[in-house]
């Protein structure tokens, strides 16, 4: 089986109250997936279940074809790398200083460290206390420690979320290079855009359901109104469907010359997930 | 458990560099000396006085470290980002006591050589100081894990240290009232109580009633520490 998570009707509660129900996806390797979903949709939980940190109230969890629950054993924790929103950095240590312990928990080589920091570009600031550092740079310093280990699988809870745009390119840049080295990855985020940019398929996560799931251009497919707006030279609009239906209408426009402008309406995925959901992603 | 030699090294590393900066707490192990060089000027000469710097010495550095040290590993969430990397948890509990063990045998030593102590059996002494020791790590443990934050630990270590340290004083006061008769189980009470024999001519039960009892609250202690761990880590 070459599913490297496979989610099924997975349900979770908090003192009655659900969090999660009734969630289902699989995630192939070397994929990009993405969980899309306001804040409070549930998708730290499911990371969570996903990487053996709390228990799940019902359904079926496998990552590499064990359950969840064995992601406990030190085997298992080496195939995955995880980021979360609590960078659990210690805070009177350096950069280095903090990789050097994971690398040496993870039992790398010393060449592990430089190879991290040159990753997320911190390697001529590596000597700094965490205590002295943004929240843009703890992000990165979580992300070097995620990725040090080299892990098949990586877990990244809202990756960019302080990020700068310069260092969010960079860190974009740097994922792909893993993906195409064969990292599956499960990112969360609420930016549509990145997304759009990094996902091979997306999920959209709403009220700890999944409302629709699917590759972003497959998704603007079913769910997006394909238009095209035409703008004529009597300073007109007019709204035609992407199909050979209107086609005889647009030649007629362009025969006469009427025409000064025509693109396409195709939706972004915030769109969709406002149309599906009916509420925005903030 | 899955337990690694490097690992361990690794924790306990971290937990150095980490504790040589945290001023707030390293300087407390300066207290229990400065109260043993006081004693000693002040012309200490019983045992009992020898031990108050020494008990000092567990309450403060041994129980209050290890407390403070896992309490901040929790409230900063640095904990849960080991227990994700292949440390397992006996890896990083070892680590840490480890380090706490060292500081606590250095500081013990220099306790006893500043009070002016000179015990007439060193070896028996040093067994029962070092069990003594991993009881009171265990005792750290158990108040850092139910502690949620540092503010809440260095409150609930307090009742905790005055207990197990104040034993002897309690049992001072045990003639006025008998129920501090209690008192003379508590580790420290059996550790001055050995020294004390130690001091004479004493028999084979002088020795171990107070080492087995010292012993049963260790095991006893690391078994509520495990229990405490179950309860408060899995959410
Ligand atoms: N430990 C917890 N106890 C109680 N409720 C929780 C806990 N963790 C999460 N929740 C609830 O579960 C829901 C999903 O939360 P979360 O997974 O963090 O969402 P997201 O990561 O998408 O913002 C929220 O309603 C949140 O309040
Ligand atoms: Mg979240």
């Amino acid at each position: 089986m070459n599913a490297v998570i496979d989610v099924q009707h997975l349900k979770k509660t908090f003192n009655n109250e659900t969090a999660l129900q009734d969630v289902s996806f699989t995630i192939k390797k070397g994929e990009i997936f993405g969980f899309l979903g306001p804040s409070g949709s549930g998708k730290t939980t499911t990371i969570k279940i996903l990487t053996a940190q709390t228990d799940k109230s019902a359904g079926n969890v496998l990552l590499f074809g064990q359950h969840a629950s064995e992601m406990k054993q030190s085997h298992n924790r080496k195939r995955f790398g995880i980021l979360t929103d609590n960078s659990g950095l210690y805070t009177r240590l350096s950069i280095e200083e903090n990789l050097i312990l994971y690398s040496n928990l993870y039992q790398l080589s010393p060449s592990a460290v430089k190879e991290a920091l040159d990753f997320v570009n911190l390697y001529a600031e590596r000597k700094k206390k965490i205590s002295q550092l943004s929240k843009g740079m703890i992000q990165r310093v979580t992300l070097a420690r995620a990725i040090m280990h080299k892990p098949e699988l990586l877990f990244l809870d809202e990756p960019t979320s302080a990020l700068d745009p310069v260092n969010t390119q960079h860190i974009y840049n740097g994922l792909r290079k893993l993906n195409a080295m064969g990292t599956t990855i499960f990112l969360t985020t609420h930016d549509m855009s990145e997304a759009e940019i990094l996902c091979d398929r997306v999920a959209f996560l709403h009220k700890g359901k999944i409302r629709a799931i699917g590759a972003p251009k497959d998704l603007k497919k079913e769910f997006g109104s394909d238009t095209i707006t035409v703008e004529l030279k009597n300073g007109e609009q007019e709204i035609i469907e992407n199909g050979s239906q209107d086609a005889e209408k647009l030649y007629q426009w362009m025969q006469s010359d009427q025409v000064t402008r025509i693109y396409t309406n195709e939706p972004t995925l915030g769109d969709i997930f406002m149309q599906i959901t009916g509420s925005d992603l903030v | 458990m899955n337990i690694s030699m490097t690992r361990i090294q690794a924790i306990l590393m971290k937990d150095y560099k980490e504790f040589s900066r945290n001023y707030a707490v390293s300087t407390m192990v300066l207290l229990p000396l400065i109260m043993a060089f006081l004693y000693n000027r002040l012309g200490a000469n019983t045992i009992s006085m020898y031990f108050l710097p020494i008990n000092m010495t567990f309450s403060i550095v041994t129980t209050y470290v290890q407390c403070s040290l896992i309490a901040e590993e929790k409230e900063k969430n640095t904990l849960r980002s080991l227990m994700l990397s292949p440390a397992s948890l006996g890896d990083i509990l070892i680590g840490k006591s480890l380090f706490v063990l060292i500081v606590t045998i250095v500081s013990v030593t220099m306790a006893i050589f500043l009070v002016g102590y000179e015990p007439a059996n060193l070896f028996i002494l040093a067994i029962a100081l070092l069990l003594s020791a991993v009881f009171y790590i265990a005792l750290g443990t158990i108040c850092g894990l139910f502690a949620k934050s540092i503010m809440e630990a260095s409150i609930i270590v307090l009742p905790v240290m005055v207990i197990f340290s104040f034993g002897p004083l309690a049992l001072a006061l045990s003639s006025a009232y008998p129920i501090l008769k209690l008192a003379e189980w508590l580790p420290s009470s059996q550790l001055l109580l050995l020294a004390e024999a130690l001091e004479g001519k004493y028999s084979m039960a002088d020795v171990l009633i107070p080492m087995i009892t010292i012993i049963v609250w260790s095991l006893l202690s690391w078994i509520f520490a495990a229990i405490i761990y179950k309860k408060r880590m899995v959410d």
